[in-house]
Parts: C-alpha cells; structure tokens; sequence
C-alpha cells in the first residue's frame, strides 16, 4: 500500500485532526534545515510544496525555463521527498518547475528519478499536467467559453497559436483523483497552491472551507506569523477549524499576522475565487492559543455552479540586449528624459537607415522614474543615475547591435551647455551591453468555462 | 502626522498581473480607527495620488487584520515592455506621506 492509501486508510479507522506540514512557499530557494526536521520530528500526514506562480513574470512560462537554480532546487526536493518517503506520507507538489508547463514538470520529473536513483528511493508517482491542448482553446474561443477579466482584451485565436505555452491552474479534483490512486508522490504542473493541501482534507470530510482557508495559508509556509519567514509551518485542522503554528521557533503565528495573511497578493481579503468554488471569509475567526499558535474557525464554502480554469500563457516578442550604465554630470542629469530619446532618433538614423525601426530601445532612468510608475512633480534631481538602455529585436544580433551603437552614441552625445566632452555616461564594466536572450509577454490570461475541470489534466502513474 | 508615522507596513504587491493591491496595517486598533475613517484615503483621494480614475480605485477596511486594503488596475501588465516593477513590489511610495 503506498503512503496516500495508508494515510486516507488510518485517518478513516481512526479520526483525529490531521496534520499538514508546508515545507515551502517556493520550493527551490532553500528549505531551513532546522524548522524542516522540527516540522519532521511533529509526524505530518502530509507534506505539500509550492514550487511557483504567475508572479515570477512572464518569460519562465515562455520559455520553459525554472526560476530557481537547479542545484537548490534538487537540494530541497531531496530534502522533501527523504523525509516524506522516511515518514511514508505523501508528498506533494504544485506548480512543478516555476510555471507548470510540459518542460517545468518535466525537468522537476527528471530531478525526482535523479535522487531516487541515486539515493535508492522507491515510490508511486502521480503526474497532473497543465497544459491546455491549442485545438481545445481555439474550440472553446469559437464556442465562447473563454471570458476576458481583469481588463484583459478578449483572447484571439492568434494569441493561442503563437503563444510557446499555455496552461490552465488545476484545482482540487485532479489532487483529489491522485491521492485516491494510491501513490507516495504528487507532482502537479501549474495548480492552484490552496489544492496541494486541501485535497486531503476534502477526500477525508474535513469542511472544504476550512481546508481552504488553512491551505491558503499555509502555502506561504510561515510568512503568516510575526516575524513572517520562509520556514515549514504546520497546521492541524480538525472539524471545526485548524490551528497554525511555525517550525521555527522564533516566529509566532498571532490572531491578527494570521487574518492580516489574507490581504498577501489577494485584491479581495474576505472572498477568494477557486477553480472549485468561493472561499468566504467574512465569518473567520482568529484566536490564541498561545502566544505561538493561533486556532482559526469560520471560513465558508460554496461549490462553484459554473466550473472555470484560469489559463496563463506567454508569447516571444523579441530577443532582449541591456547596455548598463550611469551618469554624475548634473547637466546631462537635468537634461537625460530629452537627451536620451534623441539619443535614440540618432541610433535609427545609423542602424535603420532607410526603414522604420524593426526594435524597440527604451530607457529607465534609475535615481529620476526608474522605478516608480507614479513620480512627484518638481523633485530635485539626485547626484548620480542609472540609466539601463532596452532592445527589443528580431533577433539577438539586431538587439546587440542596437545597445552597441546606443552605448557609443549616449557616450559622446553633445548637447548644448555641455561640459564633460569626453564622455557622458560611466560604465561598470564593460562590455556594458548584455544579451538577455528571449523575451515574451503574457499573451494568456483568461477564464475558460468547462463542464469538467478536472478532464483538462490528465494524470499518469509512474512507479519511480 | 503622515500616514509612514502611523502605520507598521506600507506595502504594494500584484494581485494578479493587471492589478496593484496596496495593503496598510496597524499595531494598534485605535491608529486603524483613526486612519481607517479619515478621508485622505477614500477611492477619490488614492485616484488623486495614483492617476486613476477613482472609480477604478477600491479601498477594503479590514478590521480583523486592523488593515486597510486598496486595489487599483496596473498601467502596464507585469512583465510587458516597459513595466518597471514586475512584482509590483515597491509602488507604495505616494501612500507614505498622505497627511492623516
């Protein structure tokens, strides 16, 4: 019997609060070996991971590439995938390899078979996928199933054949389907980070909305508490609510850092749409345990009557080149959000000579807008700037090209008043031109409205 | 006194890539009270601060965190040409110095 059997099996002859522990919000950055063999040492049912989500940007999920460094990122699945298989619970991963598409899942499936085989591990593996077949996209765009929000223009069959991956956040159902498959390990593509902890609970009876809710926080490992951090965090949910407490020692999850954790990343801290249905948290109720725990009651459920998916997809717009550099000169400063777009009408002029630009060349300014999307009229203006340059082109050559000839040509632009003519910029090293290799943009981010949810991701078994 | 003396956190983040959420959280239930019914954070007030239209502004008292919430739409998608802030992580700078 593989562990997800044994513990549904148990907890079925036996009832008692079941224990969850979050090893990590974002698996791949460093699990804290201590709080993890704390969390350990407290026997969980289960042990659930994050590995990523949308925020990270779009050029992951457009080019299939992990966020995190393959060596940390082994050293933590190791870390995970010893002690659950030691422990003989299920393991559980969401949102495999940053974004959930087929080369995400698959290269953190190639580091799974890798530690097994060395490390002589054995189990039954279950894999969801997430990505949305185009010909079901472009059926459900004529059919329209697929709904804009959020101020999205509508979704066009273009934006489905010439996106490089789409996928769609699977919630509880295919979590639900694998571990009553009886398997050691789950490994999702992109998911919804509530269903890696959930779906026990639901398969088990425990209230959906209270599984929800501890699922919710607990993703985040322990960035609910005071101090918030990135250490395990355990929750022990019984029939009427769930009580958190921190693996490490030093932060302590309050009545009020545990409900202010619903305001994380969330435009609404009282109602949270699931693929399964809408948390409601109006009626949540924070109390202490001690001054380490809290115990959490309250939450509602309600079933979705129309299932939607969210879908998430990126689209190469070019090949991306920076040049890197600053300035001290106060009256190229005072002058630099004029001087810099003539600086690169002159760029056309040289390296598109008798056609429109094929690119595009920005520049953020730091010290001046860099970084702020709101700036206060009449600030005085700082000593120094950072000025990063920006190409987007066809190819890697064209936006090599660009950034080169706009590095020589800010250096000796003359400008009226000018003081400092033997260059106006200073460059941190050189070359300062960098080549960032594709870029893409979300061109995906939709709702599509489906009779099953759960039939969009096929789920296979592999005995590792 | 300025809303940066009053407050424990002052923080921007993305809900989702199109949207900006602003969350501000107190120590105490009386510095939420005084803030939360003050006017200097209606939807009109941030739309001012914000360049946004206030009805596109939605401000969310949230007393059980003792936090005020406001969401508005993002100029720019995260990670589209020309985004300066992909998490959205540092857009809290016109709150700090709302008079209270």
């Amino acid at each position: 019997m593989s562990a997800s059997a044994r513990i549904i099996a148990d907890l079925r002859r036996t009832p008692r609060p079941i224990r969850l522990l979050g090893a990590s919000g974002q698996l791949g950055y460093g699990i804290p070996a201590d709080s993890f063999r704390t969390g350990i040492e407290r026997r969980p049912d289960l042990i659930g991971c994050d590995m990523g989500s949308i925020d990270i940007g779009p050029t992951y999920l457009g080019k299939g590439e992990m966020a995190t460094s393959p060596e940390s990122t082994r050293r933590d699945l190791r870390r995970v995938l010893t002690a659950a298989r030691r422990l003989d619970v299920p393991l559980v991963i969401g949102t495999a390899g940053s974004a959930g598409a087929g080369p995400h899942l698959d290269a953190t499936l190639a580091m799974l078979r890798e530690i097994a085989h060395a490390d002589r591990l054995h189990f039954r593996m279950a894999v969801m996928r997430a990505d949305i077949p185009r010909a079901t996209l472009l059926d459900a765009i004529r059919s329209g199933r697929v709904a804009s929000f959020d101020g999205m223009p509508p979704l066009t069959p273009e934006d489905v054949t010439q996106a490089a991956h789409i996928v769609g956040q699977m919630g509880m159902g295919p979590f639900r389907k694998a571990l009553e498959s009886d398997v050691d390990v789950i490994v999702a593509g992109r998911a919804c980070d509530t269903a890696i902890f959930a779906a026990l609970p639901a398969v088990l009876g425990y209230p959906v909305g209270l599984a929800m809710h501890m699922a919710k926080i607990i993703e985040c490992g322990s960035l609910c508490c005071v101090p918030g951090g990135r250490d395990p965090i355990l929750a022990e949910l019984d029939h009427d609510g769930f009580v958190l407490e921190s693996m490490n020692p030093e932060r302590r999850a309050t009545p009020t850092s545990v409900a202010a954790h619903s305001l994380y990343e969330q435009a609404d801290p009282f109602t949270m749409q699931e693929p399964d249905g809408t948390l409601d948290l109006t009626h949540a109720h924070y109390q202490a345990v001690d001054d380490r725990r809290t115990r959490v009651t309250g939450a509602q459920w309600r079933d979705t009557t129309a299932p939607t998916i969210k879908l998430e997809g990126a689209t190469k717009i070019g090949e991306r080149a920076v040049l890197l550099c600053g300035s001290a000169d106060p009256r190229f400063i005072a002058q630099c959000k004029t001087l810099l777009p003539k600086v690169a009408d002159l760029v056309a002029s040289l390296v598109s000579e008798n056609a429109p630009p094929d690119y595009t060349l920005s520049f953020r300014v730091y010290g001046i807008d860099g970084v702020r999307m709101i700036v206060p009229e009449n600030e005085p203006n700082p000593g120094e700037v950072f000025i990063m340059g920006e190409c987007i082109a066809p190819t890697r050559e064209r936006a090599s090209e660009v950034v080169r000839t706009t590095k020589q040509f800010m250096l000796h632009f003359g400008y009226p008043g000018r003081l400092s003519t033997a260059g106006n910029i200073a460059f941190p090293f050189t070359p300062p031109e960098v080549s960032l290799g594709p870029a893409y943009r979300f061109s995906v981010y939709h709702l599509l409205r489906v009779d099953d949810p759960d039939a969009l991701f096929p789920m296979e078994i592999e005995q590792v | 006194m300025k809303l940066s003396d009053i407050a424990q956190v002052i923080r921007s983040k993305n809900a989702g890539p199109r949207r900006l959420t602003l969350d501000i959280m107190f120590a105490s239930d009386a510095e939420y009270q005084r803030v939360v019914q003050s006017p200097a954070l209606t939807a009109e007030a941030i739309g001012r601060l914000y360049h946004v239209p206030a009805d596109a502004v939605t401000v969310i008292p949230y007393p059980v965190g003792r936090a005020i919430k406001i969401v508005m739409a993002r100029a720019v998608m995260a990670g589209d040409p020309g985004d300066q802030d992909v998490y959205g992580a540092q857009q809290h700078g016109p709150l700090l110095g709302i008079e209270i």
